[in-house]
């Protein structure tokens, strides 16, 4: 078979395959090792393989050397590398040598398949989140991302500030999963769904007969989250007694189930989340002083949706990559308007709003790219397109005009922090105002 | 002016979400007044950029890395200079050249914005350290 034949048909299978010589320099790259990698063939090729694949087992134990010295193929071995895109992406690889017409060696080949698809739905289902899977590249969530490393390590209780759907919960996973107490249980309860007569006894447990239909002890959920993590979310609609207790864990970690005369030691680090502001609770009097101080030892504030709009597009493309996997569906991107829409609307119910409104237009959308039509009423109302005088943006320039307008007015025009929020250089912003006509006093409201 | 270098047998290692060490060096007035190789304790993102941090690195010189590790190493204020490649010795005098934008220590494939910390760095001797010097009085 000639070399072109070979081409075309290595070209047509969805596995990446390369080969590499004797000094480990690529030879030949076909076309889903460029897919897969994000690496063009011509950049590949006569680079080191360790340049190109970027693999955790590269220096510890690369199974192509493994194969050149042992002679013995490796079959689907899991690994991860750093594609061109910079996201770390499951694979799993086979190996094999390369001889010549006369049995010599020359090389080795790699082939090797994306597993990021299995990896990511494994991910959702086990809930083992981590900072790479929170979305953003707003500057005020980049404060946030600074100290969780800090936060990870400690032990501190950690309170969760945000309105609903700002991704409290994936925050408090995230925290877990980078804490030494990943491999223990993270166990979330949601304080405000649960009346009081039962919030109790979910949290610390019951002993058989301490009540009606006891009949037997029951672990509750801190007994549960042993040596991990308990989110407890909506902890601003916890009653006076429960607050009582959970403010006793917190200072002597030390718990009694309903019914009990022991007291069981709790090793167990909290993290907790509201939607409400806490310390006017506490003015009010419907929250004890004493325990949101200890629950307020370490707080993150997370930013609305309509404060970090240009997180918008990056989150859009997560969930129709989300939405593809789950639905086996192809679609691969919004239009213009749009993207527009979207950066219009404020949302109220933030990124999980966000994540609704891609839902419903992937039922709606047949085909590859999601148009206007596909929106809920709520959002496609805002997108006048044939009224006259229509001022809402339809083009990239008008949707960065919106951006550096809003960045501006919610930073009383002042334009380093609006660049630093925007993630630009403060020359690039100048130049933008410059080419756009923004006028500096207009938006210094 | 402390330098990370991701390290793997004398060359920049390839990736350093996986890196197992890196070489402090120190440098002053354009010139290597130490190195010394340091065990990376732990691959957890948090935990390496904490150790970066309390080993008071200013400039981390690496292979490939994934954004969001990238995102937490700059907003812990260290300025990263990724997707190099080469032996430590060149990368090293490339480093205080300001010459390490040139092709020979590029790595095929790497995002926009990966190496933004080379735009600065790309021209001129001791620019880096100048830059660098600038960076960490403003902090």
């Amino acid at each position: 078979m000639e070399n072109n034949e070979q081409n075309v048909i290595l070209d047509s299978i969805s596995e990446g395959v390369f080969t590499v010589d004797m000094d480990w320099r690529i030879t030949s790259f076909n076309r889903a090792a460029e897919e897969i990698s994000g690496i063009k063939r011509r950049e590949a090729i006569g680079r080191h393989c360790r340049d190109v694949l970027r693999a955790d087992v590269c220096e510890t134990g690369c199974t192509l050397r493994q194969t050149m010295d042992t002679s013995k193929p490796i079959m689907n071995r899991a690994v991860h590398i750093i594609d061109a895109q910079g996201k770390k992406r499951a694979i799993a690889i086979s190996t094999a040598l390369l001889k010549n017409s006369s049995g010599k060696v020359i090389g080795g080949v790699e082939t090797f398949r994306d597993m990021s698809t299995v990896e990511q739905l494994r991910k959702e289902i086990a809930g083992r989140y981590s900072c790479e899977d929170i979305i953003s590249q707003s500057h005020k969530m980049q404060n946030i991302f600074a100290i969780m490393p800090n936060i990870a390590e400690s032990n501190t209780t950690v309170l969760i500030e945000g309105e609903s759907g700002t991704g409290k919960e994936l925050f408090a996973r995230a925290i877990h999963n980078m804490s030494f107490r990943k491999d223990k249980p993270f166990i979330a309860v949601n304080c405000g769904a649960l009346p009081d007569s039962l919030l109790e006894s979910e949290l610390f447990g019951y002993k058989a007969g301490a009540f009606t239909d006891a009949k037997k002890d029951k672990p509750g959920r801190f007994a549960l989250a042993q040596g991990g993590t308990i989110f407890l979310d909506e902890i601003g609609d916890v009653s006076a007694s429960v607050q009582v207790k959970l403010l006793r864990v917190l200072q002597e970690r030390i718990y009694e189930p309903v019914g009990g005369v022991s007291s069981v030691k709790a090793d167990v680090r909290v993290i907790t989340a509201t939607n409400k502001k806490l310390d006017q609770l506490v003015q009010h009097e419907k929250f004890r002083d004493d325990l949101y101080y200890r629950i307020n030892v370490m707080k993150l504030e997370l930013p609305p949706l309509r404060d970090k709009k240009e997180d918008i597009p990056l989150l859009v493309e997560h969930f129709i990559s989300r939405f593809n996997r789950l639905q086996n569906k192809n679609i691969c991107c919004v239009t213009n308007e749009v993207t527009a829409a979207l950066l219009a609307h404020d949302y109220p119910g933030n990124v999980r709003e966000l994540e609704n409104i891609i839902e419903h237009c992937f039922v709606l959308c047949e085909g590859e790219i999601i148009e206007v039509k596909h929106l809920p009423s709520t959002v496609r109302p805002i997108l006048k397109t044939e009224s006259p005088g229509n001022t809402e943006p339809s083009t990239i320039r008008q949707m960065e005009v919106v951006l550096i307008t809003q960045a501006l007015r919610r930073n009383k025009g002042n334009k380093t922090a609006a660049a630093r929020e925007l993630g630009i250089d403060k020359s690039t912003l100048f130049r933008k105002m410059k080419t756009f006509d923004i006028k500096h006093p207009s938006y210094a409201q | 002016m402390k330098t990370a270098i991701a390290i793997w047998n004398n060359y920049v290692s390839s990736a350093f979400d996986f890196s197992a060490h890196i070489l402090l060096v120190e440098f002053e007035n354009d010139k290597e007044i130490s190195r010394s190789q340091i065990l990376l304790e732990s691959r957890l993102p948090s935990q390496r950029v904490n150790q970066l941090k309390n080993l008071e690195v200013d400039f981390l010189i690496c292979g490939a890395i994934s954004r969001s590790l990238l995102e937490m190493i700059t907003a812990a204020g260290i300025q990263v200079l990724a997707y190099i490649t080469g032996k430590i010795d060149d990368v090293i005098e490339g480093y205080i050249t300001g010459q390490l934008e040139q092709s020979q220590f590029s790595m095929p494939g790497c995002w926009p914005g990966a190496r933004k910390g080379l735009g600065r760095c790309g021209q001129g001797r001791g620019r880096c350290r100048r830059q660098g010097n600038q960076k960490n009085s403003e902090l």
